[in-house]
């Protein structure tokens, strides 16, 4: 009996252990409707600067900051401002950082570094 | 005396399985790892309709084809991307239209869709104007060089609104069509031997008298796998392109899904070359609009 009882707790051990690390780390649980808030960061910039084109494109500020606002974003200004100013650093495509400048701008975030980016006055 | 320690084999395998029960019940259900860093395709429904929003109104304003395809396929939408932005544009017109950011919504996905020769109730309803996506300039704080002002001509014509009628759509076709499995057929396979492509299958897919067709799911399958791409991502081979890499010695079949019929198979086979080099044999399929 006490044999058996043993063998039972290795197993239930033994078990356990692989039923976490397959769980975990294997085949962890895959979502599948995610909000967009949860899209990884590199998504989440390509996602403003596909509103920042479209802002550049129909001027449409309020569709602008209501789409961004699915970002679940605290500030989106103070995001589209961030999110700017590291394209600029980070020496990302200029056409991308133009509009996002443009975006920045229209939501009175205009800064210095972003000054050289800047669409002239019509 | 000795005791006995032989392990139960049947008690091992009673408690693996029980506690391999209980480690993914745990792992899965009770606490499963936290997910971040989402991808498009892992998006909900109408997360992914807003992405798809999004890669149409970058679309419009830059008419980076290439682009809009490469983000289409990060959502790994189910069936041609093309007509699944149809679909999300007529669900949102259903939805009703009210005020001006919905309009620029729907018109910036016809702008998407239309060209590609897809069509869904929103631009059916004739309410939308579209003019097609052109990549339009954005002024430049820098002139680099400056350009000469044209002449004014003497007769100043309005530009008129272009009514989505894409140019890309044959006119012997309706817009209600839906994609059928004979609308694309195999017009040549050709066999080619080369060290430098050595096992490719390059696909063209034509549409005579409009252009090459860009964005048009491609679908290889070989035994126990297939894989699916688009045309378009390689514009410098046209936009009507797409290619595949293939294993030597192994067979496969190449179609567009639900757009054309699968082609005989096509061997990866060893081949000479004229200069007595040794590569595999490539193909070269080429899929006419009929």
């Amino acid at each position: 009996m006490t044999r058996i009882v043993v063998s039972l707790l290795i197993g239930l051990a033994a078990g356990i252990g692989l039923g976490l690390y397959i769980g975990w780390v294997q085949a962890p649980v895959e979502y599948v409707d995610s909000p967009l808030s949860m899209l990884d960061q590199p998504h989440r910039d390509d996602y403003t600067v596909m509103i920042a084109y479209g802002y550049a494109a129909d001027g449409d500020l309020t569709g602008a900051v209501e789409r961004l606002r699915r970002l679940q974003v605290t500030s989106v200004p103070d995001y589209v401002q961030a999110l700017t100013e590291r394209y600029i650093s980070q020496g990302r495509n200029v056409a991308d950082i133009r509009r996002l400048v443009a975006l920045a701008e229209a939501m009175g975030r205009l800064t210095p570094l972003m000054e050289a980016y800047r669409a002239p006055a019509p | 005396m000795a005791r006995n320690y032989r392990i139960s084999w049947v008690g091992l395998l009673l408690g693996l399985i029980i506690g391999l029960a209980l480690g993914l019940t745990y792992a899965w259900l009770i606490d499963p790892v936290v997910e971040y860093d989402t991808q498009p395709y892992q998006l909900s429904a109408e997360a992914r309709r807003d992405y798809l929003i999004a890669i149409s109104l970058a679309y419009r304003a830059d008419g980076d084809l290439r682009r809009a395809v490469e983000r289409l396929v990060e959502l790994r939408l189910p069936g041609d991307p093309f007509q699944a932005v149809a679909n999300a544009a007529c669900d949102l017109f259903l939805q009703g239209v009210d005020n001006n950011t919905e309009r620029n919504t729907i018109e910036a996905m016809i702008a998407l869709y239309g060209p590609q020769g897809r069509s869904g109730c929103a631009d059916q309803s004739g309410l939308f104007l579209v003019t097609l996506a052109t990549p339009t300039p954005f002024p430049t704080a820098i002139p680099v060089t400056p350009t000469l002002v044209p002449p004014p001509t003497k007769t100043p014509t309005a530009a008129a609104p272009l009514l989505l009628t894409p140019p890309t759509i044959a006119p012997t076709r309706t817009p209600t069509e839906v994609p059928r499995v004979d609308d694309y057929i195999i017009a040549n396979i050709q066999t080619f031997c080369s060290v430098t492509l050595a096992g490719v299958i390059e696909v063209y897919v034509q549409w005579p008298g409009v252009g090459d067709q860009p964005g048009i799911p491609v679908r290889v399958a070989w035994d126990g796998g297939e894989d699916r791409f688009f045309t378009g991502l390689k514009p410098e081979r046209g936009a009507g392109y797409a290619d595949f890499q293939m294993e030597a010695n192994r067979s496969y079949t190449v179609e567009l899904p639900g757009r054309s019929r699968r082609s005989n198979p096509l061997a990866a086979s060893p081949c000479t070359t004229e200069s007595g080099e040794r590569s595999t044999t490539s193909y070269r399929v080429v899929f006419r609009r009929s």
